[in-house]
């Protein structure tokens, strides 16, 4: 696992990406910093990171856009895998090197706290510290996303355009939902459609006919009965759902000073389910 | 050892790989030899691990690849169709690399490095980008990866493929180095070159097996007529009587561009038979010198192309006839096409002599 992580991390200073990644990322954080905090005389970090997240639907696909597609075009993948190494090792440690090359990143701006601190004693140290872990674990979140996505492709460029757009769904996650009608009735259909939608999935992925029929009428039952019985819980149910999937959203809570643990949970959870899809995608991929 | 048995992989309905049983014993060379799509490569992505099968079992050494992928892929060197090389690494990093992935001791990595730069002739390139080198050694370097750790086994996808003559004999050389100390499984559809290096072949044609044997018994088993060229000065007629006592010869051709004054010929006889004492004595009892005699050897091509059916196919395609069947029904057509063939010529051959003593007597 080591020489996997040790070999994409030097890829990428060997590369230029690792460069190009933290020059612009620390441009702009400093652009805003130097905005928000030394010329508006504010101490207030978290707010300059809650308006730099948007930072992460450009910069995160560009990290990890090469990091499984490139492997599945060069056929490099051969050696990887039939190597006496176990898949699993393999992605966790490409995983853990794009997290490292961030983590420098957050390194250094995690430095700005101590200069505006140098200015003045008043700075809350320990709110900025919150926020830019929270910072830490929403662009490892993305990362992992990234890396699922590059995964399923062989070509970089459609693993990067894939990937902006997954991220700004969920970036713009709330703004969307709000363009959702609200009413009970509407929810419930959007939600039985979407459970369909499932089905067809499962069919697609099977090719079992009874399994897949089974699990639409099942749910779309479920549904339906659910809505005759109580329709009240329908209200707002979508709208909630989607807004789960909002990572952004999360982060606010780490920018209020709250160390906020069911966000952390939940920051962990997201890498940790792509980063286990992505192994799962690899290893179906020797079945077909 | 290699143990395949009953290996099976199917894309959707068709098979690339359809039943395959085989051993490969510790210390072999073997030539693994089908025309393109015949499912060499699927066999050997499922012999490395790097594909699943559908059904069958692989044992290297008597692990179970599915079963204990570790253990097994540690005896295994895998040269893929396209060397699995990363364009921005240096030689001597890649194979740094590579070693420590294989699980090579730390403290003998960098010795076990030189010494494979050392024999795969890659030490002057070994501070250059790999992107930047030719293809041949690009395929070195392939073949450095293949054997860092020095695993038992040594799998070769198509090693020569896309290398211009020089490299080819290079390479070669090499697989014949490796071959001393390794089991080497290599692929091909080259004649020449399974017959240059390996012991034994295994010929499949959509990924069925169509024969396991040495290159000299594939050769026989096609082996059912015998040629032999002759070169003899004299006139057709009085070499027409001297030979015709050899009661073995079932067929015989003429050249059509024999020079002024000799008869270029070609006598085919039973497989297993040798007439060429007989055709020595007879011919220097009628007086007529023999200029040359060659026996016509038949070449691993021909039993190739036989034994396969005489095609090579891609993937996609569908037979509904059994390989086997297709193969001898072949086989006895194009016999008999080469007889009717011969006599043909020699029919043409003999009416052009005649219309070209014709026209010599005129200008006379």
């Amino acid at each position: 696992m080591f020489a996997i992580y040790k070999k994409e991390l030097l890829n990428y200073f060997t590369s230029m990406v690792g460069f190009v990644f933290l020059a612009v990322f620390l441009a702009i954080v400093g652009v805003y910093f130097w905005y928000t905090n030394i010329g508006g005389m504010s101490g207030n970090f978290e707010s300059t990171l809650s308006s730099v997240t948007f930072l992460f639907v450009i910069l995160m696909p560009i990290l990890t856009m090469k990091v499984m597609a490139d492997e599945n075009k060069q056929k490099t993948d051969q050696l990887l895998f039939t190597s006496p190494i176990s898949i699993t090792k393999v992605i966790v440690g490409k995983y853990l090197a794009v997290v490292s090359l961030y983590a420098i990143g957050v390194l250094i701006i995690s430095t700005y706290p101590l200069i505006l601190f140098h200015y003045s004693s008043e700075i809350r140290l320990a709110t900025a510290y919150s926020a830019i872990i929270g910072f830490f674990l929403l662009g490892s979140a993305y990362i992992a996303i990234g890396i699922f996505i590059s995964s399923m492709t062989e070509s970089q460029l459609i693993a990067a355009v894939v990937s902006i757009i997954v991220m700004l769904v969920t970036f713009l996650m709330p703004q969307l939902t709000k363009m959702l009608p609200n009413d009970g009735k509407s929810q419930v259909i959007i939600i039985a459609i979407v459970w369909l939608l499932c089905a067809w999935v499962v069919y697609s992925n099977t090719k079992n006919l009874i399994v897949a029929s089974v699990v639409g009428v099942l749910g779309e039952a479920v549904i339906w009965i659910g809505y005759r019985v109580k329709p009240e819980i329908y209200n707002k149910m979508l709208s909630k759902g989607l807004n789960g999937m909002s990572m952004s959203q999360r982060f606010n809570d780490f920018t209020l000073g709250v160390l906020d643990y069911s966000a952390i949970v939940y920051y962990v959870s997201i890498a940790f389910l792509f980063v286990f899809l992505t192994i799962q995608m690899t290893k179906r991929k020797r079945f077909s | 050892m290699i143990e395949v048995k009953n290996l099976v992989k199917r894309y959707g309905k068709h098979a690339a790989v359809n039943d395959l049983s085989f051993k490969i014993e510790t210390g072999k060379v073997v030539g693994f030899l089908g025309p393109n799509g015949a499912g060499k490569s699927t066999t050997m992505n499922m012999i490395t691990g790097y594909i699943a099968p559908t059904e069958g079992q692989i044992l290297i050494d008597g692990v179970d690849i599915e079963e204990d992928p570790d253990a097994a892929k540690k005896n295994i060197g895998y040269l893929p169709e396209i060397p699995p090389l990363y364009p921005d690494m240096r030689v001597r990093e890649y194979l740094m690399f590579v070693a420590e992935l294989k699980k090579v001791p730390r403290k003998e990595r960098v010795k076990m490095v030189s010494e494979i730069m050392e024999k795969t002739k890659t030490t002057d390139v070994s501070e250059r980008l790999i992107r930047h080198l030719s293809k041949g050694y690009k395929q070195r370097v392939g073949l450095g990866e293949a054997m860092m750790g020095y695993p038992d086994m040594i799998i070769l996808d198509e090693p020569t493929v896309g290398l211009d003559p020089g490299q080819i004999i290079e390479i070669r050389d090499l697989i014949k180095e490796l071959a001393k100390e390794h089991t080497v499984l290599l692929s091909s559809h080259i004649m020449q070159e399974i017959s240059a290096v390996c012991e034994e072949i295994i010929i499949i044609n959509e990924g069925k097996m169509i024969a396991i044997d040495t290159p000299e018994n594939i050769i026989n088993m096609i082996n059912d007529t015998t040629g032999v060229h002759l070169l003899i000065k004299g006139e057709k007629e009085d070499v027409k009587n001297a030979l015709r006592t050899i009661k073995e010869v079932t067929n015989v051709k003429y050249d059509k561009d024999s020079p002024v004054g000799f008869v270029g010929m070609t006598l085919f006889s039973q497989g297993g038979t040798d007439i060429r004492e007989k055709i020595f004595f007879n011919l220097s009892e009628a007086g007529l010198p023999l200029y040359e005699m060659k026996k016509d050897e038949p070449t691993l091509e021909q039993a190739f192309l036989r034994l396969t059916g005489g095609k090579s196919r891609q993937f996609g395609g569908r037979k509904t006839k059994k390989v086997k069947a297709k193969t001898e029904e072949v086989k006895s057509e194009t016999e008999e096409t080469e007889n009717e063939v011969s006599e043909v010529e020699s029919k043409e051959a003999e009416v052009k002599e005649a219309k070209a003593e014709a026209s010599e007597k005129k200008e006379d």
